[in-house]
């Protein structure tokens, strides 16, 4: 356990080390140098110092620290991905469940297919018109000026404003969620071992009860990585469609703008959010689905 | 029952992969035929009054500027189709054939390179395909797509190529002499000839999805050459009251992604 | 035999698949007793799968059965309605590490299944499964069970099933083809547990499997059966006595046993050496004794020992697959571990194996690729000419009248098995390594898949490297033997004289393995 533990949090610190070499190298795009490959490289080495030490430069837009602009955004943006997972795993699970157990998992693929055709934004953008003439809820879609209403708050026309792209990121998620649990339910079903264990003699219930289920699980939590990717990029298309000012809304102004610092600091944060969902994720499928000693 | 099936049943496989492929040929077929079928030229504005509803004269509305929303769609998936065209190639080359080159090269170079593209795979493609029209030009808005739908792709064919080498055939093979080149072009043909339609078809739907939304968020087509996701983001502002201008571009943007994906035999990936 | 209690009474058991054809199992009856045993013998196919699922209880929903079945004290029930036994039924199935879960200690899992069986608290079961196993003469600690399917060598698992029918004081015990694929040594060793552990228990035991080896070890009573019907059936000896019938008559002359003739001997014995090892240390011990031979072109050598002997090791040693920690090889007057890759791998094309692995073979390739394959690396040829040598080929070893173009991953193992040899002639190689050829083919498999080796060599002068813990198979295939224990070499020397007169008892176990009771008098074959 410890080992494989140590050996995912090498690959996390990898991982980073990638992103953190990537993310210098868009930035080193903003700095000063004279041109040709040596000056360019001359400046990454410095930038990438200068990044080890928590120095992720100025943003070309406000002139404030990158750190400082970023920490008035992404708070909301956390929150969207964080409100957004939950609704994820609420609908996603039972779903996924259903549609890979239940009587209906034949029809379950072309179903699915048909539903998660629809890009993000088409489908922020539907059900902005559903709220806004069936429940006459207040919409930001075309607001002039991007604001955040807080999720979680006790607030009830601010909740009904974050709700929306709170869905759709939660409905992003949820696809990517009933994808894992399908696939590893139909990987768990496919084992030799049910009739194995059957033949010797434990009953059906106690072999998905005790190992079936913990596989199926751990099988979920080995595509966190995958699901965080699904809700992140969501999480750009919502607070771009529903005008809410985020950390992802952000990226998007500043590769418009050409606010390289800026980008490189929210696409390295974006990584390692990814990255740390995978290492957990992967380290908790293992405590689960791995107990046997090796 | 002990064993789950989530697969459909056989006969409604290939029948939804027909339904796909034949749904692909009538997309390609408008889009072919598109100056012909379409009522008024690209980009024609004042053809009617501004934002009328869907008529006898105007199937599907007009939009803020009085174009036709039938001949804009149209126009709009012609572009989309030959984008999306381009950024698949981008993708199946970059991702799968450099895939399955790099699982068999000798073994620190492969480990580096997967490593990296580790990296780009974790990064949503999305914001991949944004970066890199950023540092570029929004005319490699397809390259772009393409390329940043490719890491993930390359991750998956190697790993598979990667697990074939290890596997105890190819090392039978391998002490019989076979040639490394050999078991190479035998990987790539069954990696690819047998199911590159499969994989070109979920090329497409991945990076029309990606496609579309650079473009609705400003980073993909220029005007003249209007797409689906600039259509939709242009009629965004009025949407609320004259649905038709958003909702026809989305809904041809869904029957291609899901002709797409059908044809790609209901394949939804496998693990990472 | 009124006072012995009866545990098992089929009457007319007929299993017959949906959609027609011939039943599976055609009007099967049967009675056993307690402490009695009973040997299903028959080919793959021949019903005895569908008696052991319809007594285990896990019959297929599609499965027509007709006919009843007693238990113990009970009634007769039909046996469609699946009976629910009054009597504790033990399943004793081949070790795979298929039928475990991956993920968790075989131990565990076995430990579940005897709380099931026996409706007591896991702890308890835990220790009826210790203590099962502290009774098997010769097995492993409990603890050496606690890893992972994957991981656990068959033998070890067998023994672990063998502790777990055990543990659960079985009335009836199913062994379905239980020791399989284990080496003879292996199989002797645990088939003289189960009988000492029948005779202290007092269970029934209804042994299925394709192989001769436990009707003749087992003794008690034989069932052949073959195409759902019983040919025959009666005592084991009386049937390998030679009055029997025609069919039974043909099974047990097929069994392989030791000759201690003087083999002919090839001339070839004398020609160039081929494959010339110095040295060779399988463990990096510091001491320099490691193991030296030579191989003459068109000779053969015989490497026995049972699994984790040592003897792959050195194959993959000797063919460059894997570096020894000391030594030297030399092949075809070359030193293997100076060339370069592409000249390496020229010199590998002399090279031929054939191993009891089925994932030798790419699943992928069609029928005709796979054959075709050294043929068209190595050589350029003309279409026609390749599907000459092809068709030749499959002709030998029987696969003819297979459609090519079907995938190697649609074909069963017995296929797969000729499928190797047909590309091994096909390859014309100087050296052919012959890998366990008969590992998990059932009996009736394991007599053509001789025939078409032993053919093989009679046809090319190749010399042959033989990996096997039967002797029964080197002495087919090759005329001296090496013989390895723990990694060591044990004994040396042509076979004939190792037969006559071994001088280490590890090799005396090995033949004695091979030496059925009551058999080994018979003439041997031709």
């Amino acid at each position: 356990m410890l080992e494989f533990a140590a050996r995912q949090a090498g690959r996390f610190a990898l991982g980073l080390v990638g992103a953190a070499v990537l993310a210098t190298a868009i930035s080193t795009i903003a700095s000063p140098r004279a041109p040709g490959l040596a000056p360019f490289l001359e400046a990454a080495a410095r930038r990438l110092w200068a990044f080890v030490h928590l120095d992720f430069g100025r943003s070309a837009i406000s002139g404030l620290t990158a750190v400082d602009v970023l920490g008035l955004r992404l708070p909301a943006t956390l929150e969207l991905v964080l409100a957004g997972g939950a609704v994820a795993l609420i609908v996603g699970t039972p779903l996924g469940l259903l549609l890979a157990a239940g009587p209906v998992r034949r029809a379950a693929a072309p179903l699915m297919q048909i539903v998660t055709a629809a890009p993000v934004f088409c489908a922020g953008l539907a059900l902005a018109y559903g709220a806004a003439h069936l429940l006459h809820w207040p919409l930001e879609v075309n607001t002039a000026v991007a604001t955040a209403a807080p999720i979680f708050s006790r607030d009830m026309p601010a909740l009904k404003l974050a709700a929306l792209p709170v869905l759709t990121v939660g409905f992003a998620g949820a696809a990517a969620v009933q994808l894992a649990l399908r696939r590893v339910t139909a990987e768990a079903a496919g084992e030799a071992f049910r009739s194995g264990l059957k033949r010797l003699g434990l009953s059906a219930l106690e072999i998905e009860w005790v190992y079936a289920v913990p596989q199926v699980i751990a099988g979920l939590l080995a595509s966190a990585g995958e699901i965080m990717l699904a809700l992140l990029s969501a999480a750009v298309v919502a607070e771009w469609v529903f005008h809410r000012s985020g950390a992802a809304d952000l990226f998007v102004k500043s590769v418009a703008l050409q606010d390289w610092n800026m980008t490189a600091l929210i696409l390295f944060i974006f990584a390692g959010l990814a990255f740390a969902a995978d290492f957990l994720g992967r380290v908790g499928a293992y405590a689960l689905a791995n107990e046997g000693k090796s | 029952m002990s064993a789950i099936d989530t697969a459909p049943a056989p006969v409604l496989r290939s029948f939804l992969r027909l339904v796909g492929w034949s749904g692909l040929g009538l997309i390609a077929v408008a889009v072919t035929l598109s100056d012909f079928l379409a009522p008024a030229p690209a980009g024609a504005s004042g053809l009617g009054p501004l934002l009328a509803a869907p008529s006898t004269l105007h199937p599907f509305g007009t939009d803020l500027l009085g174009r036709d929303v039938l001949s804009e769609t149209l126009h709009g998936l012609s572009v989309t189709v030959g984008r999306a065209l381009l950024a698949s190639a981008v993708a199946i080359a970059v991702g799968g054939l450099f895939g399955a080159v790099a699982a068999r090269l000798p073994r620190a170079a492969g480990a580096t390179l997967r490593a990296a593209m580790g990296v780009f795979a974790a990064i949503p493609a999305l914001l991949l395909a944004l970066l890199a029209i950023g540092l570029t030009a929004r005319l490699y808005a397809p390259l772009a797509a393409g390329l940043a739908a490719a890491p993930l792709a390359f991750v998956r064919t190697h790993d598979r190529v990667a697990a074939q080498r290890r596997s105890a055939h190819a090392e039978y093979a391998r002490a019989m002499g076979i040639a490394a080149a050999t078991l190479l072009r035998r990987d790539l043909i069954y990696e690819f000839r047998d199911t590159f339609a499969t994989v070109a078809a979920r090329a497409l739907a991945a990076v029309t999805i990606i496609l579309s939304t650079v473009s609705f968020l400003g980073f993909g087509a220029t005007p003249p050459a209007r797409d689906l996701g600039l259509m939709i983001a242009a009629a965004k502002t009025s949407y609320l009251y004259a649905w038709w201008a958003a909702a026809f571009p989305a809904l041809a943007l869904v029957v291609l992604i899901l002709c797409a994906r059908l044809a790609a035999g209901l394949e939804e990936g496998e693990r990472p | 035999m009124s006072d012995v209690r009866r545990i098992l009474e089929i009457a007319e058991l007929t299993v017959a698949k949906p959609g027609g054809g011939a039943p599976e199992l055609d009007r099967f009856s049967l009675t056993l007793d307690a402490g009695e045993s009973v040997v299903v013998l028959g080919e793959t196919g021949s019903g005895k799968e569908a008696l052991v699922r319809v007594l285990g209880g896990f019959a297929d929903r599609t499965d027509q059965i007709a006919g009843t079945i007693r238990f113990g004290d009970g009634e007769a029930r039909p046996a469609a309605k699946r009976p629910r036994a009054p009597i504790r039924i033990a399943y004793l199935p081949k070790p795979s590490p298929r039928s475990f879960v991956p993920h968790v200690g075989v131990l565990g899992q076995l430990t579940r299944v005897v709380a099931r069986k026996l409706g007591s608290p896991l702890a308890s079961a835990g220790e009826e499964l210790r203590l099962a196993l502290e009774r098997l003469e010769g097995a492993p600690a409990p603890a050496l069970l606690n890893v992972k399917p994957r991981l656990l060598d068959p033998v070890c698992m067998a023994w672990g099933l063998l502790a777990c029918a055990c543990a659960q004081t079985p009335d009836l015990v199913l062994a379905d083809h239980a020791l399989a694929d284990l080496g003879p040594k292996a199989v002797r060793t645990l088939l003289a547990v189960l009988a000492a552990e029948q005779k202290r228990l007092g269970f029934a035991l209804l042994y299925a499997t394709g192989g001769l080896q436990p009707a003749a070890r087992l003794g008690g009573r034989v069932v052949v059966i073959r195409r759902g019907r019983i040919v025959e059936e009666g005592d084991a000896a009386r049937l390998a006595s030679g009055h029997a019938h025609g069919y039974t008559q043909t099974l047990y002359k097929a069994i392989p046993r030791l000759s201690l003739a003087e083999s002919k001997g090839r001339a070839a014995a004398r020609g160039q050496p081929l494959l010339q090892v110095f040295g060779l240390d399988l463990v990096a011990t510091g001491r320099r004794e490691g193991i030296t031979f030579e191989l003459r072109r068109g000779a053969s050598l015989a490497l026995v020992g049972e699994e984790g002997s040592g003897r792959r090791e050195l194959v993959r040693a000797v063919l460059g697959l894997a570096r020894a920690p000391a030594g030297r090889v030399v092949f075809d007057a070359v030193d293997l571990n100076i060339l370069s890759q592409a000249m390496a791998s020229r010199l590998r094309r002399r090279v031929a194996f054939i191993t009891g692995a089925d994932d030798a073979l790419d699943p992928r390739m069609t029928l005709w690729d796979t054959v075709d394959e050294p043929l068209r690396a190595h050589l350029k040829l003309p279409r026609d000419l390749v599907a000459g040598y092809r068709e030749a080929a499959l002709k030998r070893v029987g696969l003819a009248s297979h459609d090519g173009r079907r995938t190697v991953a649609s074909l069963g193992a017995f296929d797969k098995r000729r499928l190797q040899v047909a590309r091994a002639i096909v390859a014309a190689p100087l050296l052919a390594v012959v890998d366990e050829p008969l590992r998990g083919l059932d009996a009736f498999a394991q007599t053509i898949m001789r025939e078409v080796l032993t053919d093989f060599r009679a046809q090319q002068d190749s010399a042959f490297l033989v990996v096997t813990s039967d002797f029964t198979v080197a002495q087919a295939l090759a005329d001296e033997a090496m013989v390895f224990k723990d990694k060591k070499l044990v004994e040396r020397g042509l076979i004939v004289d190792i037969l006559r007169s071994p001088k280490d008892p590890h090799t005396s176990g090995l033949i004695e393995a091979v030496t059925l009771p009551g058999l080994s008098q018979n003439p041997p074959p031709v």
